[in-house]
């Protein structure tokens, strides 16, 4: 049974703590704090959305500073008793023999109903009297349940982290996996997550079950699936609606974004728009809204979004004058932009290859990628001798070669014909 | 057969290897007599010996050591302000030991350069011309901002005529041990029409298949190595498959990179040719412009562009239909 990534690749130290650096730091002098003497706040209510690291936090920083963490949950403390036990350990900074100790109270929004009420105001008690810190977690700190006990508290919020840091974090996993992955493929799981990383990275693990490369294709359908239908029927909508509003409408039940929206319409407008007049229109209104893109990117100014998606929706669906739907036209999975991220690497390696030609050749990087790439790839497919004169003189790497022959074998004759 | 880019190893070493661009190499070959060179820019298309005549010059000038005393930049690679500020000056200011007293700077590809650049650049020549003289390589000298040209000697390098291509291309057959038939130096010169670079290329690609050289060899060839044909975006395009189009579109800008405002460029030059009413040349014309100012504002070019193609497959629709009434 291989462990779920969510805790294979925990962090262990908070450096590895994904993203909200001001509450951890804040969270860490509160610490410190308790070394001089008791501070003014005996516990810290750490709140914010689920699967942001809190917990997690917490337990990175035992380990930073080791302490023994004492961790509890919801169902551990339900009652006053419960929690009275509790209050014993927390009676001492240091247990006798170890070391420092902190107290975790986890999940606070699980404490349900009266019969939790005597466990709140025993906590409060426990609090007032406690000789190591406390740290509370909980989803929303401002229900009304726990307005006591906040007077008692020094309140660390969690923020969501930004979609970038995210993909910082899975892309970290994907390292230690050793697995290929799209730049846009992690983009979209960590769009997809709004920020929590736990089910992120659980996205990740269910989609990289079993592979080693991991393309924009792969994740497209996460969380579509078995829900294919739905931005199906939403471009359906789209492609034969009668009014703007009715094509508007259906815009606003798909889950995508009006970037993504717009690809998937654009790719699919060929099957459905087939007399020159329309398809011609359907393509003018999707380049207008290609436009408003672009302004939109450009002042920063999301406002503009509702001509982008008034252009991509109604001004498809107007398009269409006379011909009607012609029976059942499938839709296809918008692959221009899986395959230019791969072109972006692809890119990249013509340079370089570009670059060595260029130290030889009196000839820009750039043309060389263009004018002599071509010739080369020939040559390398066809006369591995030629090809390995050819790799020394240029002086290219195996990457290189392989990448220009496009061929294992044909790369391995060439290697052991340079003695490389 | 030897196994390096043949296109570097048959390059004219010396001025009096160059068999073509003769006026030029006879002006160049006075440079050389006098020891004084001034500024120049070297125009013509692709292939036609601007670098290597540059090259030559350098050599006979300053003998077999001629590479301390020149600097070769590439402006398509970088071709920002601050290198050629920064690159060019330092190289520029300082006077060479021996008996040429100046150094030689050889911009290729200079009208790849930002206008700004080329201004930072005209200062920078000025300034040090007496211990740097400049050759700027270029496809159209038209690129390179006026006061640069009133301060250079132009050149005006042509494709090579037929007769010398195809001597060149002999000569190397025959040193290499291929077989060139008439009918493949026919073929290279129809795909290559006087580029000797890409004719060189283009021969050595089809030697490497180790068959005689004949048109079917040439032409395979070719195809494989012009995938980012524009020509053939286009026909495909006024067949009316906007599918196929498309996805031809797709793999010129993904996977050869070829810019978008090249693209339109050659279709804003093919729609005038095309066999479309005068009415619609300059409607299109229209459209097409509006479409290349999208793409300089940062619009997606796939996108831009295929509109662009459906606009065209509509205007050929309404052409075909209009004959047939």
């Amino acid at each position: 049974m291989p462990q779920p990534w969510t805790i294979k690749h925990k962090p262990t130290s908070l450096k590895e703590v994904v993203g909200n650096r001001e509450a951890v730091q804040k969270l860490v002098e509160w610490v410190r704090s308790w070394d001089k003497d008791v501070p003014k706040h005996r516990a810290a209510f750490i709140y914010g959305p689920p699967g942001i690291g809190k917990t997690v936090t917490v337990e990175a920083l035992a380990k930073d500073f080791n302490m023994e963490l004492i961790e509890k949950n919801a169902s551990d403390y339900r009652t006053e008793e419960a929690v009275r036990r509790i209050a014993g350990l927390a009676s001492q900074y240091r247990s006798l023999f170890s070391a420092k100790r902190i107290i975790l109270f986890d999940e606070l929004d699980g404490l349900t109903g009266s019969a939790d009420k005597g466990g709140v105001k025993a906590m409060v008690e426990v609090i007032q009297n406690a000789r190591c810190p406390i740290v509370l977690i909980a989803n929303n700190a401002y229900d009304p349940r726990f307005s006591i006990l906040r007077n008692y508290c020094l309140l660390i919020e969690f923020k969501k982290p930004t979609i970038s840091e995210v993909m910082r974090h899975l892309k970290n996993i994907c390292l230690k996996e050793g697995i290929h992955t799209d730049e846009n493929a992690l983009k979209f799981i960590a769009q997809r997550s709004e920020g929590d990383i736990r089910s992120a990275v659980t996205d990740l693990q269910a989609v990289a079950e079993g592979k080693k490369n991991i393309t924009y294709e792969d994740v497209s359908w996460l969380g579509f699936r078995d829900r294919q239908e739905v931005i199906f029927n939403v471009l359906r909508m789209i492609f034969y609606s009668k009014t703007c509003s009715g094509a508007k409408h259906a815009a606003s039940m798909a889950e995508v974004d009006p970037d993504m929206l717009l690809e998937w319409i654009y790719e699919n407008i060929p099957s459905h728009f087939q007399d020159p007049h329309e398809l011609a229109r359907a393509l003018d209104a999707v380049a207008k809204a290609d436009v408003y893109r672009g302004r939109i990117k450009r002042t920063q100014d999301w406002s503009f979004t509702r001509y982008m998606l008034d252009l991509m929706t109604a001004g498809v669906a107007m398009s269409r004058v006379s011909s009607k739907p012609s029976g059942w036209v499938p839709f296809h999975f918008p692959t221009r932009i899986s395959a230019l991220s791969k072109s972006k690497e692809e890119r990249v390696m013509q340079m370089e290859i570009g670059r060595k030609i260029r130290r030889k050749c009196h000839i820009s990087a750039a043309r060389a990628a263009k004018e002599v790439l071509p010739y080369l790839r020939i040559i390398f497919k066809n006369n591995a001798k030629m090809a390995a004169g050819i790799a020394k003189w240029l002086d290219l790497t195996p990457e290189m070669i392989y990448y220009i022959a496009e061929d294992e074998a044909k790369t391995e004759e060439i290697k052991r014909l340079i003695g490389i | 057969m030897s196994f390096e880019m043949w296109a570097e190893k048959y390059r004219p070493k010396t001025l009096d290897d160059m068999v073509n661009q003769k006026e030029i190499v006879e002006r160049l070959k006075s440079f050389v007599r006098s020891k004084n060179v001034p500024h120049c820019i070297f125009a013509g298309p692709p292939g036609t010996g601007k670098t290597t005549a540059a090259l030559c010059l350098s050599r006979d000038l300053y003998g077999d050591n001629y590479r301390e005393y020149i600097m070769e930049l590439n402006a398509s690679d970088e071709r920002g302000i601050d290198v050629v500020r920064e690159t060019v000056k330092t190289f520029a200011r300082v006077k060479p030991i021996g008996e040429v007293p100046f150094k030689i700077m050889i911009l290729d590809e200079a009208d790849n350069m930002t206008a700004d650049a080329q201004q930072a650049l005209r200062r920078t020549m000025e300034r040090y011309t007496e211990t740097c003289r400049f050759i700027l390589c270029a496809n159209y000298s038209g690129k390179i901002i006026e006061p640069i040209q009133s301060r250079c000697a132009p050149f005006r390098f042509t494709y090579l005529p037929r007769e010398e291509q195809d001597k060149y291309l002999r000569y190397i057959a025959e040193k290499e041990g291929v077989i060139l038939l008439d009918e493949g130096l026919d073929a290279i010169y129809e795909v290559c029409s006087g580029d000797l670079r890409r004719a060189i290329n283009t021969l050595q690609a089809a030697a490497s298949l180790g068959k005689p050289i004949d048109a079917k060899v040439v032409y395979s060839i070719t195809g494989k190595a012009n995938p980012a044909d524009v020509k053939k975006l286009i026909e495909i395009t006024l067949k009316g498959n906007f599918v196929e189009a498309r996805k031809q579109l797709r793999e010129m800008i993904q996977k050869y990179g070829v810019a978008g405002s090249d693209i339109i460029r050659q279709i804003h030059s093919e729609i005038f040719k095309a066999d479309v009413s005068e009415p619609w040349k300059i409607k299109l014309a229209e459209i097409i412009g509006e479409i290349d100012y999208r793409l300089v504002e940062g619009a997606d070019e796939e996108i831009q562009l295929s509109a662009l193609l459906a606009k065209l497959i509509e205007v050929a629709y309404e052409v075909k239909g209009a004959k047939k009434v």
